[in-house]
């Protein structure tokens, strides 16, 4: 078979990137932050996809993690606090050709951004979240999040977190419409550049949940799972993970877990002894919001013209005479 | 069974002497001559095979037919048959229970009434005629019966035009798939082609906001609303703006380019408009796209080729434009040469296919030549070629037979060319294929659609639809597709699936009937070509019916005497199961000139089963070859086991049960063993586990000339002379997730070594 003659075209010029391609600034996160290990898996991501920056935008909320678009020589939105989705969400809606992901916290998604958080998982649009939890607030020096565990002591905690820690995941697989759901680990790079890659490539919204290393406020809080792999427990499938011979002689506590069974996924998620790594849930058959809301036709500037008209004269506080006339109109 | 009576066995008479019998018999088989009474004649008289007494009155059965030409099929259901639809109301509307099933007995009623309507003639909309049924059952049910069979017909899901299995049937059908696959097409052309006109259209506004024009007052105040107009002095707006904005005019030779690209995409008539929600208004009406002759079709191409070419270059410019990608110096050059040379498959596949319909009655050698010449020219075009008659004499005559010939020599014609999609079957069958029709349909490439309509023609009694099913049954006629997009092997592209029992020369099926004491008999029969042909009352006269007093033990079945080796036939001649049009069954032999051409069938079918890997014979030869070294390879295994384990008892018989080693079995060679040992024994020279870094930067920050990024961000030793193993140690010490280790020291007069070299150890 041929291509047609623009491809043709398009790929003489075709552009190959290399890591650096998709570099933004000199990242200011600590030393050792678990951030870096995800800003490299996905700047592999880009390029071994061949993904042109500028068909990317990178949409964050407010944390140490959504500095994640400064970093990236791509678009990027870097929002306020909690509201990561309903951008990446406009962004998604005007221009669903481009790659939207976004980046947000524990604090920011969990917490703040609770309720935007769930109805984007209902909405499934086709958007590829990372959510990087530390288990703290950073950014603003040690507040407990709604992940960090019972007991954990912050400067709002001094004696301890007294509720049970938030579980995205679980979270994430109760709602309606959950399309992709997937836990990666900062410290088993292969594993969650994978994760992060089948996130890409799913259409619908894709939550990676990344559980990561806090080097400045939570230092030795996940020490005895980075001193112990069998505290993890990899999660493999030939339609989920499959770990190279390497990572398995290291991640010997392993299961067979089939994306497509959700409750083995609900009860994978619940587990408290061990941090599940792969793929949980993965339907791809559940229809994204973009697809059964947008038209698919171009819009001009004359239309989006008199749609802003008509939303905004419903609005508008007419002079007294006029109010008839224009309602009439 | 529907319709006639049952299915009886001729009653029996005294007949005349055996040998007589079979002399006669022999003689009408080889020569075609009746000699004596015993043999009679079939012209004139009503028969068909006794495998299809049961189907005499179709508007009786459930079956595919009558068909609906589903209009605006949203779901790629263009074609439903009307007991699907039914089945569809009854869901909907039959509550469980008594109330339901009188509520269903109606409506099969009307269903059955439907098919009647048609078969006698009535066409319409699928609404009207279910309001026509109702009406004319409702003469008998009363007007609450009426109501309620117009109730139901009113959650009709679908209409359409019905359309039963007549010779207009490939025509109709195909065409109205091609219709809804043209639509399909539009839909996308049209998204493209907007997309791309809005793309042009944005840079073209933004290049005028940016411009001097875009900064005249009055362009500034087109751009506030009119509620605060007043609020603002544009004049000042205009100069403070122009003062700042920079010198960025559109280039004149994009603007031309754009506005020509525009204007190209603006006016094309491929492709009718969709009313109201497109960017393209054409000017002129659209092409037509259907024709009636391949000569027709080359003709209207050629004549659009240059439209479609500089429309193709239109969408190449512009693609590029809305891309950013347009460079000048690249890409001028090769637009100034773009031509029909530059058009691949896929830019034609663009553009609205062209079908033609051709009768193969109607196509000569020449017609032939320019079908097969059009198919191989790439261009986008569906050729339906309808067959009325597949049991045509030969053109040489003379009793010469030229069964399926024509279709058959196009069908692997063109199948030569490799990438034309080929759906052969018949009418009965293509409901059932409509899937298949589709795909040919919405195939980049050209297609060719052989079809047997089973046109009811004077030399035969059978409606259509079963002429067609016995054509395909029979093998007169076999159904196969040719898909070149399945895959790059004939095992991909080529299937024989749709067709009765393909593993088999004929199908073969169960024929039930009362013998002369009314008991019950089962046969098993093949339907072979045999038994399609008798059909046909042009070829009356290579068969003869002999009476059941003169059945006997040298008639055979057409298969089973096709089966025997030409020398093993001896006396033997065959027969076929026919019955009348009392459905009393009857034996008729079958001369020698038809059984040659029911051979040569069969021959036929052979060539096609191997082509879809049935009885393939040189996977069959492979096999056979295989299964042979491998017998002789075990059995040479076996015969050096029982002579090993016999020196092996003579050995242990003499000295005890020594151990022995066979080279290259057992434990490795000295030099495999020394080679792992290499490889296991540890290193003094310190290492990183790339794979697992995890890019925290801390032992870059400690020296970023030792340690450094690989091409995936990961770490690794750049050069281990460009630090201290104090730097190598601190490294391993503070990396987040262990993955340095030390080794031992390259510099033994480094000071502090001692020391190091503890806290190195947890790192080794």
């Amino acid at each position: 078979m041929t291509i047609p003659v623009t491809q043709c075209l398009m790929r003489f010029d075709e552009e190959h990137h290399s890591l650096e391609d998709y570099q933004g600034g000199v990242q200011r996160w600590c030393n050792g932050c678990g951030d870096n290990a995800i800003l490299t898996a996905v700047q592999r991501l880009c390029r071994d996809e061949g993904l042109s920056p500028e068909r990317m935008v990178f949409v964050s909320g407010i944390g140490c993690s959504s500095r994640f678009p400064h970093y990236m020589s791509t678009y990027g939105f870097h929002g306020i606090h909690g509201r990561a989705f309903p951008i990446a969400e406009g962004v998604k809606m005007a221009r669903p050709d481009l790659h939207v992901f976004v980046n947000t916290g524990d604090g920011d998604c969990c917490s703040i951004g609770a309720a935007h958080w769930i109805h984007a998982i209902r909405y499934n649009m086709n958007l590829t979240v990372l959510l990087h939890d530390n288990f703290v607030y950073g950014l603003t020096k040690k507040q407990a999040s709604p992940t960090s565990p019972k007991g954990l002591k912050s400067n709002t905690t001094p004696r301890g977190a007294d509720l049970e820690a938030l579980n995205p995941i679980s979270v994430t697989l109760g709602v309606q419409n959950a399309s992709f759901v997937a836990q990666a680990v900062d410290w088993i790079p292969e594993v969650l550049y994978d994760i992060v890659a089948a996130a890409y490539r799913h259409k619908g919204f894709s939550f990676v949940r990344i559980i990561q290393r806090c080097p400045e406020f939570l230092p030795k809080m996940l020490e005895p799972w980075l001193q112990d792999p069998s505290k993890t427990l990899l999660l493999t499938h030939e339609n989920g993970v499959q770990l190279s011979p390497d990572m398995a002689r290291i991640y010997k506590n392993q299961r067979e877990h089939d994306p497509l069974d959700i409750d083995r996924a609900r009860e994978i998620a619940s587990s408290d002894d061990v941090i599940p790594v792969g793929i949980l849930y993965r339907n791809p058959d559940i229809p994204c919001y973009e697809d059964l809301r947008g038209s698919g036709q171009p819009r001009p500037a004359e239309r989006i013209r008199a749609g802003l008209e008509a939303e905004l004269d419903a609005f508008t506080v007419w002079p007294d005479d006029s109010t008839a006339k224009h309602a009439a109109a | 069974m529907t319709g006639g009576p049952p299915l009886t066995c001729e009653s029996q008479t005294i007949g005349p002497e055996p040998a007589a019998t079979l002399q006669g018999q022999a003689v009408f088989h080889l020569t075609g001559s009746r000699s004596g009474d015993e043999l009679e004649s079939i012209e004139g008289g009503t028969f068909r095979p006794a495998l299809l007494a049961g189907y005499r009155d179709l508007s009786r059965l459930r079956y595919d037919y009558p068909v609906v030409l589903v209009e605006s099929a949203a779901d790629g259901a263009f074609v439903r048959s009307l007991s699907s639809i039914v089945d569809d109301v009854l869901q909907e509307v039959a509550p469980p229970g008594m109330e339901g099933e009188r509520l269903r007995r109606q409506v099969l009623r009307l269903e059955c009434e439907l098919r009647s309507l048609v078969r006698d003639g009535a066409k319409g909309m699928l609404s009207d005629l279910w309001e026509k049924a109702a009406a004319s059952l409702a003469v008998d049910g009363g007007e609450s019966v009426e109501q309620i069979l117009s109730h139901t017909g009113a959650r009709l899901s679908v209409d359409g035009e019905v359309i039963d299995c007549d010779h207009e049937v490939p025509s109709r059908l195909v065409a109205h798939a091609w219709r809804t696959t043209q639509q399909q097409k539009a839909r996308r052309f049209h998204d493209e082609v907007n997309r791309l006109l809005q793309a042009l259209s944005d840079i073209l506004r933004a290049a005028f906001i940016h411009s001097e024009g875009g900064r005249r007052p009055e362009s500034l105040q087109a751009g506030v609303g009119d509620l605060h107009r007043d609020d603002f002095d544009f004049d000042v707006m205009s100069r403070l703006l122009g003062k700042s904005a920079p010198a960025d005019e559109l280039p004149v030779a994009r603007r031309e380019r754009i506005e020509w690209a525009i204007d190209v995409l603006k006016r094309q008539r491929f492709f009718e408009p969709p009313v109201g929600t497109s960017l393209v208004q054409a000017a002129e009406l659209p092409y037509e796209y259907r024709f009636s002759s391949c000569a027709e079709t080359m003709t209207a191409f050629g004549e659009r080729l240059s439209e479609l070419v500089e429309f193709v270059k239109a969408m190449s410019m512009a693609a590029l434009e809305a891309d950013g990608r347009y460079l000048e110096a690249k890409h001028d050059p090769f637009f100034d040469a773009f031509g029909e040379h530059a058009l691949t498959l896929e830019d034609l596949a663009l553009f609205p296919d062209y079908l033609v319909c051709i009768d193969a009655g109607d196509t000569d050698a020449a017609e032939s030549a320019v079908v097969t010449e059009v198919l191989s020219s790439d261009l986008p075009v569906k050729v339906l070629v309808q067959t009325e008659d597949v049991l045509e004499e030969s053109s040489l005559g003379a009793g010469h037979f030229g069964f399926g010939m024509r279709s058959m020599q196009l069908a692997s014609t063109v199948m030569g060319l490799h990438d034309v999609f080929i759906l052969q079957t018949t009418s009965s069958n293509l409901y059932q294929l409509r899937g298949q029709l589709l795909t040919g349909l919405e195939y980049a490439g050209p297609a060719l659609f052989s079809i047997f309509s089973g046109s009811a023609s004077p030399a035969s009694d059978l409606p259509p639809y079963l002429t067609s099913a016995a054509a395909m049954e029979s093998r007169a006629f076999v159904a196969f597709t040719y898909d070149p997009a399945a895959g790059p092997d004939l095992a991909s592209r080529f299937s024989l699936e749709d067709n009765p029992q393909p593993e088999f020369d004929w199908p073969i099926e169960d024929l039930e009937y009362a013998d002369e004491a009314l008991q019950r008999v089962k046969e098993q029969v093949a339907f072979t070509i045999v038994d399609f042909i008798v059909c046909d009352r042009r070829y009356a006269r290579h068969f003869a019916r002999i009476p059941r007093s003169q059945w006997n033990e040298n008639m055979i079945p057409v298969d089973e005497w096709l089966s025997l080796d030409p020398s093993d036939v001896g006396q033997r001649v065959p027969h076929v199961n026919v019955v009348d049009e009392h459905n009393v069954l009857y034996r008729l032999i079958v001369d020698a000139k038809l059984m040659q051409a029911a051979r040569r069938c069969r021959e036929i079918w052979h060539g096609l089963q191997e082509l879809g890997g049935i009885h393939n014979s040189h996977a069959e030869r492979l096999l056979a070859r295989e299964k042979a070294a491998w017998e002789e390879e075990k059995q040479r295994e076996l015969e050096s086991l029982r002579a090993e384990a016999a020196a092996t008892a003579v050995v242990e018989g003499a000295v005890g049960a020594p151990q022995v080693t066979v080279a290259g079995e057992g434990a490795p060679g000295p030099e495999l063993a020394v080679e792992e040992a290499a490889e296991e024994a540890p290193s003094d020279d310190p290492w990183i586990e790339t794979k697992r870094c995890s890019t925290c930067n801390e032992c870059t920050l400690i020296n970023d000339r030792m340690f450094a990024y690989d091409e995936n961000k990961q770490a690794y030793f750049k050069d281990l002379d460009a630090g201290t193993f104090r730097e190598i140690v601190e490294a391993a010490e503070v990396c987040q997730v262990a993955v340095i280790h030390p080794g031992k020291p390259r510099n033994p007069n480094e000071p502090g070594l001692e020391e190091l070299i503890e806290r190195a150890k947890p790192f080794q």
